[in-house]
């Protein structure tokens, strides 16, 4: 892992942005049917809590991941419900499952603050790992990671390829068109809004099972919020997306490899950073036509926010 | 008031919004004139069984971690119903009514503001530099007075930029509030740890103690302080400027249909752009009233998790001042209450936001009769 530092700061940005990356995918998906999901942080909390304590239980680490993902899911699950069928404010919901995330994994995840996993290792992929610079920063990583760089070349197509993504994308963008050709609209949002809390609960296990190792209350520190954001700069698209996801990574890499290597830039302006970055690219990129969002989103984003 | 607010006009832009100026929170569809008693009662009931609801799963969550629920409600009951503790309701509302009031009044413009969170803390933060910055060398009077100033104009600032934002480049205001709360805690860490550290302390990371000049007065011989009373103070501004100002007016003409506001003639960008500044300025006041009415000092922690619980007051409440207090002041006791579980029910501290969460969800969800959904 010696080298130089942008290639330790880009080997960390894929290792700690693939959290990152999970979860945007999976609020592509919720997004492209027309739904918000800011709970995005609380699938993570779930995930990570869940996916460590089941990891540290079993003493199976994919069985953890496997849990991770479920547990995402499920809180999705009271976003959909609460969103579709209750029909209350989409992003005032999303926060307050993030609240109720917060506090279900600080009252159950206690018992497993010290606990211990058989976390994942980075496995080098045979060939790919020897390139020169590139081999070092992608193909280094583990199992998880490479699940992710999975993931987008086949949400693509899934969203764009398939008749499957045809009537996720109609639920979106016009309901009512579907709803005309005999689709019930309703199924299709709650597959797509649990489908991406499965994804933002596998973001979170991979952040305590394949990054920090650990388990700690609020560990996720914002990383589901600037998944919704990379989502929005990225226009729902999982390829600008997956690059905006890395370029996170690689700001939150960026602190620890500047310390390590005994520079004296101030801690708290290093970890502004991803922050501030992800305002400055919405800033930069917020207003293209590609980022324009399904006609179903632009309700949620411009309607009165009164209840 | 509510020509443009007509069912028409708000179906249009929110299908499931009620009326911002919300007769009653029974029915969605909005009508000038209140509802029947009947229908009250049928609300209220609703609300009492919803939150009936909520406390019964918490009980669940807390039987799962072999808490016994019946002793921790009581210990919450009795944590929070002595004199002295009724007087901490006082002194953590504070803050939490005035976070909850920073939402409200953009709310009623339709925005979503998060970032009541860092918008306290800027306010503290310039309420700290004002106060540091001229020492003694200034009267008390005129110390406090540049102190509230800066911590209006400081929360102001911070929250008119994701106004802005908004309107200019059409980026949404939830996110950028929210991401720029970890700004806001970083700024401030940042001085608490170096530019601002107290080197003559105790070695424990903080700004220098504010001098007791220029502290907030104490009310008779308690705790509280007199940020209560500026807290309550603006809950009534906020009530007039909602009923009775032009500017409040304007708001929620703009909050029920921005379309309909912008062909009337409503400078639509800087309305909105005013509401996020002047919830911005309550939060910022919010900060000045905890850092000179009971913290002194900045500190790492300083006002966490304060501006959330202000943003669900506001939405408990449904963005209505007067109720705002209310709801901001029950759920500083309920974050009480959750003290009480960490020290007699042995639960982590922040299993209290289950209960703010199942609480929330259960008015957002179940206290008003939602219509089916038209086609």
């Amino acid at each position: 892992m010696s080298g130089t530092l942008l290639a330790e700061v880009l080997t960390g940005g894929v290792r700690g942005g693939t959290s990152i990356l999970f979860a945007a995918l999976g609020e592509t998906i919720c997004e492209r049917a027309g739904v918000v999901n800011l709970g995005t942080e609380g699938n993570m909390l779930m995930g990570a809590m869940t996916g460590y304590a089941v990891a540290s239980i079993t003493g199976n680490t994919w069985v953890g991941v496997a849990a991770g993902a479920a547990a995402g899911g499920a809180l999705a699950l009271l976003h959909a419900y609460f969103v579709l069928n209750r029909r209350t404010n989409q992003l005032a919901t999303g926060l307050v499952l993030l609240f109720l995330a917060l506090g279900v994994t600080s009252l159950f995840g206690v018992a497993y603050v010290k606990a211990d996993i058989d976390a994942f290792q980075p496995v080098a992929v045979p060939g790919l790992s020897s390139l020169p610079f590139l081999g070092e920063i992608f193909f280094e990583q583990t199992v998880l990671t490479y699940l992710a760089y999975a993931l987008v070349p086949a949400l693509w197509w899934l969203l764009f390829r398939s008749r499957w993504g045809v009537v996720l994308r109609a639920a979106g963008e016009r309901s009512e068109v579907l709803a005309t050709y005999g689709y019930r609209v309703k199924p299709v949002q709650y597959l797509a809004v649990v489908a991406g809390g499965c994804l933002g609960g596998l973001g979170g296990a991979q952040l305590s099972t394949a990054y920090t190792n650990a388990w700690f209350e609020n560990m996720t520190q914002g990383r589901g919020f600037i998944a919704v954001a990379v989502v929005i700069f990225a226009g729902r698209h999982p390829i600008k997306v997956a690059g905006g996801s890395l370029l996170f990574g690689a700001a939150l890499a960026l602190a620890p490899a500047l310390q390590a290597r005994g520079y004296s830039v101030n801690q708290f302006a290093l970890d502004a950073v991803p922050y501030l970055l992800t305002i400055v690219v919405l800033v930069l990129l917020g207003k293209r036509e590609s980022a324009q969002p399904p006609e179903g989103l632009q309700k949620v984003f411009e309607g009165s926010a009164v209840t | 008031m509510t020509t443009l607010l007509d069912p028409d006009a708000v179906e249009a832009t929110a299908p499931a919004a009620p009326a911002p100026d919300g007769a009653t929170a029974a029915s969605p569809p909005p009508t000038a004139a209140p509802s029947p008693w009947s229908a009250r009662l049928v609300g209220l009931g609703r609300t009492a069984a919803a939150l009936g609801g909520a406390l019964v799963v918490f009980a669940v969550f807390m039987k799962a971690k072999g808490a016994d629920p019946v002793a921790a409600y009581r210990e919450m009951l009795s944590s929070v119903t002595s004199w002295k503790q009724v007087g901490e309701i006082l002194i953590r509302g504070t803050p939490i009514i005035l976070a909850a009031l920073a939402v409200s009044v953009p709310a009623r413009a339709g925005l979503i503001n998060v970032g009541g969170e860092g918008q306290l803390v800027i306010g503290g933060v310039a309420a700290a530099g004002v106060a540091l910055g001229l020492g003694d060398t200034a009267s008390p009077v005129l110390v406090t007075v540049l102190m509230i100033l800066a911590a209006a104009l400081a929360g102001a600032a911070w929250s008119a930029l994701a106004a802005v934002l908004r309107v200019y480049v059409d980026i949404n205001e939830s996110v950028t509030t929210l991401l720029m709360n970890y700004l806001a805690v970083d700024l401030m860490l940042y001085l608490i740890y170096d530019a601002w550290k107290d080197r003559n302390g105790s070695g424990q990371p903080a700004t220098p103690a504010l001098p007791v000049a220029d502290r907030l007065p104490l009310v008779g011989q308690s705790r509280i302080h007199a940020g209560i009373v500026i807290a309550l103070v603006l809950a009534v501004l906020v009530y007039v400027l909602f009923k009775k100002t032009s500017f409040g007016f304007r708001l929620a003409v703009v909050g029920g249909n921005p379309e309909a506001a912008h062909r009337a003639g409503l400078r639509v960008g800087l309305l909105l752009i005013g509401a996020m500044a002047l919830g911005g300025a309550l939060a910022g006041i919010g900060g000045y009233a905890q850092l000179a009415g009971t913290e002194f000092k900045l500190r790492p922690g300083f006002l966490v998790g304060y501006g959330y619980v202000g943003f669900l007051a506001s939405w408990l409440a449904r963005h209505k001042p007067l109720g705002v207090v209310g709801a901001a002041l029950l759920l500083s006791a309920v974050v009480i209450g959750g003290d009480s579980l960490q020290l007699e029910s042995n639960l982590p501290a922040a299993s209290v936001n289950v209960l703010m969460g199942l609480l929330l969800l259960a008015v957002f969800g179940f206290s008003t009769k939602r219509k089916a959904v038209a086609a």
